[in-house]
């Protein structure tokens, strides 16, 4: 096993993902780079996983193209169940089957609340995005969301403009407290810089992990408040060569998540 | 039926409109009549949608929008929705938003005549602290009467007329559609009226031989329209795939509001109907989305002539 020393950002985030994930779980998997990471960890150390999507699919298997979005046909036609969102939304993630629910999210706050809803006031917004589609149901739901995005500063504020998808709301209690389930919600962020986790009492976000050849300083600058930083910070083990190699040319041969990243290659050494 | 008599005859100024479809089996076809039309002061129901409500809204033919999404899939923002919601371009829009399990259970409750449907979604998120036009009356959430717990309440929505693209369906309305399915058999059925277009349209016999694919019966649909293509750039699994470069060519033409304005003259006013948008999409493109089959084998819904010959009721 030879460390890789030629990988972009977005292939450490999408490495460190899938290593949230163990083999024989069922997972329930949004849009963007939650598609990629899941079936990446498919291919690799977790062949037995399932993989449900919220319009009615769930795939035991990897689509011989990379699905674009969840709506892709070419999860339909190699899944083992295929059929509507009371079925994978409902009687899958209401019912609580799922281990973890991966997200795209556009922001996320100290309490892993998540917005993709709008920038500004909600009646007049300053940027209009595209809406919960199934996140709110996911971050309402599911026993373990984990949130996947590329870390820039501006996408984590200390307090989302609009909830669109319940993280841990004001912390502490605060979502059990409004009716959410106990035993349910963020388990972690992860970005292009780190891995980010919840106090378990306090609920409020902390530097848990960051990347070979990052640091807490650079790390810390990526939020809008004053993150609090683990006692036991971790350096996360950099990709294997053989991780990039099958990510690359058996998950996405034809750079349909990768191409417009690789010039963005950070260097190890 | 003809599209433009089905939209003239059962799409009314003022409905609330079901757009049927859950990415796939949305009704392009029908939305371009409709905007053709001009029809006027609709409220549009679309649980994931792509461009079909932002073509409605920048058309000018909404006042009032139902949804959980709506986004361009590259992914790349749907420009009109943006312009409508940040700054009342054509109009100001209404909007009332949900999650798609929330709205899916909604429609399921419409479709039902159910009083309402309780679920642990949604509390605690904007979604449940904002509405609009629906008022009080888009959620309550409540202490549960069987055992105290929190649980939100989602009303039936019902639809004065729903349209919706399916794989085939017989002359007087079975319509039978698959692939992901989305929220779309409980929003077809939550409608007063139902335009169904089919890429096909079959023998009853058909249908016959694979009844547990009809997803509405014909009793509840007011017509049928033979629309091959209709759902591009959407697909039809086992029909076409999605049209990317359409919905890249899309994102582009439809940035500036004169952009969006040109994109309806030309691909909307300027044909006459589907079969003119098609020719203009042109046979190399098209061949170009025909997926490769992927067939299995064929149900048997076999059963016994007789009852047991010494089984006497």
């Amino acid at each position: 096993m030879k460390y890789s020393t030629d990988y972009s950002p977005i292939e450490m985030m999408i490495i460190a993902g899938s290593r949230e994930i163990e083999n024989g779980q069922i997972l329930i998997v949004g849009t963007q780079w939650p598609i990629i990471t899941t079936l990446f960890a498919k291919k690799t150390h977790a062949p037995d996983i399932t993989i449900c999507y919220e319009g009615g699919v769930v795939l035991e298997s990897i689509p011989d193209r990379i699905p674009l979005f969840t709506g892709d046909p070419c999860i339909a036609s190699n899944s083992v169940l295929l059929n509507d969102s009371l079925d994978t939304l409902g009687m899958i993630l209401h019912a609580g089957y799922p281990d973890i629910a991966f997200l795209p999210g556009a922001n996320v706050d100290r309490y892993g609340n998540i917005n993709t809803t709008c920038f500004g006031d909600y009646s007049r917004p300053k940027f209009r995005l595209g809406g919960s589609g199934g996140a709110c149901d996911f971050g309402s739901l599911a026993k373990r969301v984990i949130t996947m995005l590329e870390h820039e500063r501006q996408r984590f504020p200390e307090r989302v403009d609009f909830i669109t998808t319940p993280g841990y709301l004001d912390g502490s209690d605060s979502r059990e407290r409004v009716g959410l389930r106990p035993g349910t919600g963020p388990g972690a962020v992860i970005t292009t810089l780190g891995i980010f986790r919840f106090h378990k009492d306090t609920r409020e976000m902390y530097v848990d992990t960051y990347y070979p050849g990052g640091s807490i300083e650079e790390v810390k600058k990526g939020f809008q408040w004053d993150i609090r930083v683990s006692e036991n910070i971790k350096v996360a083990d950099p990709p294997t060569e053989e991780e990039i190699r099958i990510l690359r040319a058996e998950i996405d041969p034809f750079g349909m998540y990768l191409k417009n990243n690789k010039a963005k290659t950070i260097s190890t050494l | 039926m003809t599209m433009s008599k089905a939209i003239k005859e059962f799409v009314r100024d003022g409905d609330v409109v079901y757009l049927g479809g859950f990415i796939q089996h949305e009704p392009y076809a029908a939305i371009h009549e409709i905007i053709r039309q001009r029809k006027k002061g609709l409220t549009g129901s679309s649980c994931a949608g792509m461009i079909a409500l932002d073509q409605l809204i920048g058309a000018g033919c909404l006042d009032r929008v139902i949804t959980t999404y709506t986004w361009n899939p590259l992914p790349k923002p749907a420009h009109a929705f943006r312009r409508c919601l940040e700054k009342g371009i054509p109009h100001d829009v209404k909007i009332e938003e949900y999650s798609i399990l929330a709205l899916t259970l909604s429609y399921f409750a419409g479709a039902l005549d159910l009083p309402f449907v309780g679920t642990k979604t949604l509390m605690g998120s904007d979604l449940a602290k904002n509405s609009s036009f629906l008022g009080e009356n888009k959620l309550k959430i409540i202490e549960s009467p069987f055992n105290g717990e929190k649980v939100c309440l989602i009303p039936p929505l019902k639809h004065d007329i729903g349209i919706m693209q399916v794989q085939r369906a017989d002359s007087i309305g079975n319509a039978q559609a698959w692939g992901i399915m989305g929220d779309s058999k409980y929003g077809i059925n939550s409608c007063s009226r139902v335009i169904i277009c089919a890429e096909e349209i079959v023998d009853t016999e058909v249908i016959k031989r694979d009844p547990g694919r009809t997803i509405i019966p014909g009793f509840k649909v007011s017509a049928v329209v033979e629309e091959p293509w209709g759902s591009h750039p959407s697909y039809v699994t086992g029909c076409y795939d999605m049209d990317w470069k359409y919905f890249s060519f899309y994102d582009k033409a439809t940035e500036t509001l004169d952009g969006f304005e040109n994109y309806l003259k030309e691909w909307v006013y300027g044909v006459k109907d589907r079969s003119e948008y098609i020719k203009k999409i042109g046979k190399k493109n098209l061949d170009a989305l025909k997926p490769k089959p992927w067939s299995g084998n064929p149900v048997d819904y076999g059963y016994c002539a007789q009852y047991q010959e010494d089984y006497i009721l």
